[in-house]
C-alpha cells in the first residue's frame, strides 16, 4: 500500500494516545510507528460509539415514558445486555429481564436493588431515576 | 503506619499487543532478550475464529488472537522457563496480598483485567472487554505503578481500582488471574526448538482443526457471510456489523491488521537466527503482503461505513477481498507446513 494512502493523523484533538502500529514496505522491512489513530481507526470507533449513544438515548426515552424500569437505561449506559448483566448482579437472565418492568421494578427490596447499584456502581437514590 | 514504597527497577517498552507485549518485557526484565514479535510467535499469539451465534458488544464475536494467557504460558514452557500461572483466585484481598508479597520480593507481576473501568486507558476504548494484560511493578502508598503496553508510559492506579478491574466480571472474567516467572534466567536459551515447535502448532490452528468457523476456514465463512449481511440484518446493522470487524483487527492492541505484521516480524526474526533460511523469509515476505491486504480490506471497509452507497455492490466486493486473504493465508500456512527446522 502507498505511504500517501496512509496518513497518519497527528492532531490531539481527537484522542491523545500514541499507540504502536507495525506496517510493512516490500522489501522485506517491519516498522514500528508511535502514532495517534489514523482515519480506520477513528471512523470504526466512532460508529461504534454513535450506535451506544443511540441505544442509551432510545433507553432513557423509554425509561421516561414509563414503558421499561431505569435499571434498562443504566444497562444501556454501562453498555451491558442482559447476559452480562445477570453476570455482574448475579441474578438469572430471567429475573433480570423480569426486573425491566416498570411495576416489578417498584415492588423491589432494598437488598435487590444494592446488586444492582453495585453492578452500576452508582447509589440507590441514583437507581431510582434517570439523570 | 508508614508508606509502603517498593518499585522495582523495571524497563516499560511501549507495543502493539498487550500480553505479547507484557511477557516480552518480563523476559527482558528477567535476562532474557526477546523482541515483541518473537514473543508473540513462540507464543502461538495468531488465531482466527468467527462465532456468529455468540454476540460481543451486539455484534458477532471475532477473535484475531488466541484465547488470554496463551502468549505467556506457552512461550515460557516452549522456552523451558519456570513460570507461575495463578488463575481464580476467590477471595479478592488475598490476591491484592500476594500481589504484594510479589512486589516486596522483587518479581514483576502479569495480571489479567477488564478494560471498562481501568481509570487510566483511553476513554474511547472502554468497553467490556476482559482478556487486557497489564505488569504490575510497584507500590507507592495506596498507589500502584503499572506498565500497560498498550500506553506510551507507565501509570498509577489505586488499589481500589486495581481491585476492581482485576475482578470484573462478565464473559472471560479475569478472576484475579496473575502470572509471573519465578526467578532470573542464568543459563543461556535456545530459541530454535521453541520456534520450530510453535510454527508447528500454529499451522495446526490455522488449518489443521477439522472445524469450519477456525482459521482459514473460519475465514471464508465469514467472507461468504459478509455478502448475505445487507439482505439479512439491513443496512445500519450490516455497517455496524462491519465496523466490529474492523475494530477487532486495527484496534485493541492488535498493532494493525489483526496481528498479521507482528506474525511476519516474527518470521523474519526466525529466519535470521536459523542463518538467514530462505523459506522463512520467503514466508514473511508472504505475511507481510497478506498484512498489507488486510489494512487494504479495512481501508475500503472503512470507507463503505462511511458512505453506504451501494451496499450490495461493496459488501460483494469485501467479501471477494477477504476470500482472497484467506487464499493468501492458506499458500503461507501451507509453505510454512513444508518447512523442516
Amino acid at each position: 500500500m502507498d505511504e500517501s494512502q496512509n496518513p497518519v493523523y497527528k492532531d490531539k484533538a481527537h484522542g491523545q494516545f500514541r499507540e504502536l502500529s507495525y506496517s510493512y514496505k516490500d522489501g522485506g522491512n517491519f516498522d514500528q510507528t508511535v502514532g495517534f489513530h489514523d482515519q480506520v481507526d477513528r471512523l470504526v470507533l466512532q460508529q461504534a460509539w454513535d450506535l451506544f449513544h443511540e441505544r442509551i438515548e432510545a433507553a432513557k426515552q423509554r425509561v421516561l415514558a414509563g414503558e421499561v424500569s431505569p435499571i434498562v437505561y443504566y444497562m444501556e449506559k454501562n453498555l451491558l445486555d442482559p447476559l452480562n448483566l445477570s453476570m455482574m448482579a448475579g441474578f438469572s437472565v430471567w429475573r433480570v429481564k423480569w426486573h425491566f418492568r416498570p411495576g416489578v421494578f417498584k415492588r423491589l427490596k432494598e437488598p435487590t436493588l444494592q446488586k444492582y447499584a453495585a453492578a452500576f456502581n452508582i447509589t440507590l437514590d441514583q437507581l431510582k431515576k434517570v439523570d | 503506619m508508614d508508606e509502603i514504597k517498593t518499585i522495582i527497577n523495571y524497563t516499560h517498552r511501549q507495543a502493539g499487543h498487550c500480553e505479547s507485549g507484557a511477557t516480552s518485557n518480563l523476559f527482558k526484565f528477567n535476562g532474557l532478550d526477546i523482541s515483541e514479535p518473537m514473543a508473540f510467535g513462540i507464543g502461538n499469539g495468531l488465531f482466527f475464529s468467527y462465532i456468529p451465534f455468540l454476540k460481543i458488544q451486539f455484534a458477532p464475536m471475532l477473535s484475531f488472537r488466541n484465547l488470554p494467557n496463551t502468549v505467556f504460558k506457552r512461550s515460557t514452557t516452549y522456552l523451558g522457563i519456570e513460570s507461575t500461572v495463578l488463575k481464580k483466585i476467590k477471595d479478592p484481598k488475598e490476591a491484592m496480598d500476594l500481589l504484594d508479597r510479589n512486589l516486596e520480593n522483587g518479581i514483576p507481576t502479569g495480571c489479567q483485567v477488564g478494560v471498562f473501568q481501568l481509570t487510566f486507558f483511553p476513554p474511547e476504548y472502554r468497553m467490556h472487554y476482559n482478556m487486557h494484560n497489564l505488569v504490575v511493578f510497584g507500590k507507592e502508598g495506596n498507589k500502584y505503578h503499572v506498565s500497560d503496553t498498550v500506553m506510551e508510559h507507565p501509570q498509577l492506579i489505586t488499589y481500589d481500582d486495581l481491585l476492581r478491574v482485576r475482578y470484573a466480571k462478565g464473559t472471560f472474567a479475569p478472576e484475579g488471574k496473575m502470572y509471573w516467572i519465578n526467578h532470573a534466567i542464568d543459563k543461556p536459551v535456545d530459541l530454535k526448538p521453541a520456534i520450530a515447535v510453535a510454527i508447528k502448532k500454529t499451522v495446526y490452528e490455522m488449518i489443521g482443526i477439522p472445524f469450519p468457523l477456525i482459521g482459514v476456514k473460519g475465514l471464508r465463512w465469514l467472507a461468504r457471510d459478509i455478502r448475505k449481511w445487507p439482505k439479512k440484518h439491513g443496512n445500519d446493522k450490516a455497517s455496524f456489523y462491519l465496523g466490529q470487524i474492523l475494530r477487532m483487527a486495527e484496534d485493541f492492541g492488535t498493532g494493525g491488521a489483526g496481528f498479521r505484521f507482528i506474525y511476519g516480524a516474527f518470521l523474519k526474526e526466525a529466519g535470521e537466527l536459523f542463518n538467514n533460511h530462505e523459506e522463512l523469509l520467503e514466508a514473511s515476505d508472504m505475511m507481510g503482503r497478506t498484512a498489507n491486504k488486510w489494512r487494504e480490506f479495512t481501508y475500503t471497509g472503512a470507507r463503505n461505513c462511511k458512505n453506504r452507497s451501494k451496499p450490495e455492490e461493496d459488501y460483494g466486493t469485501l467479501s471477494e477481498m477477504l476470500l482472497e486473504i484467506a487464499n493468501h493465508e492458506d499458500a503461507v500456512y501451507k509453505k510454512l507446513k513444508k518447512i523442516k527446522l
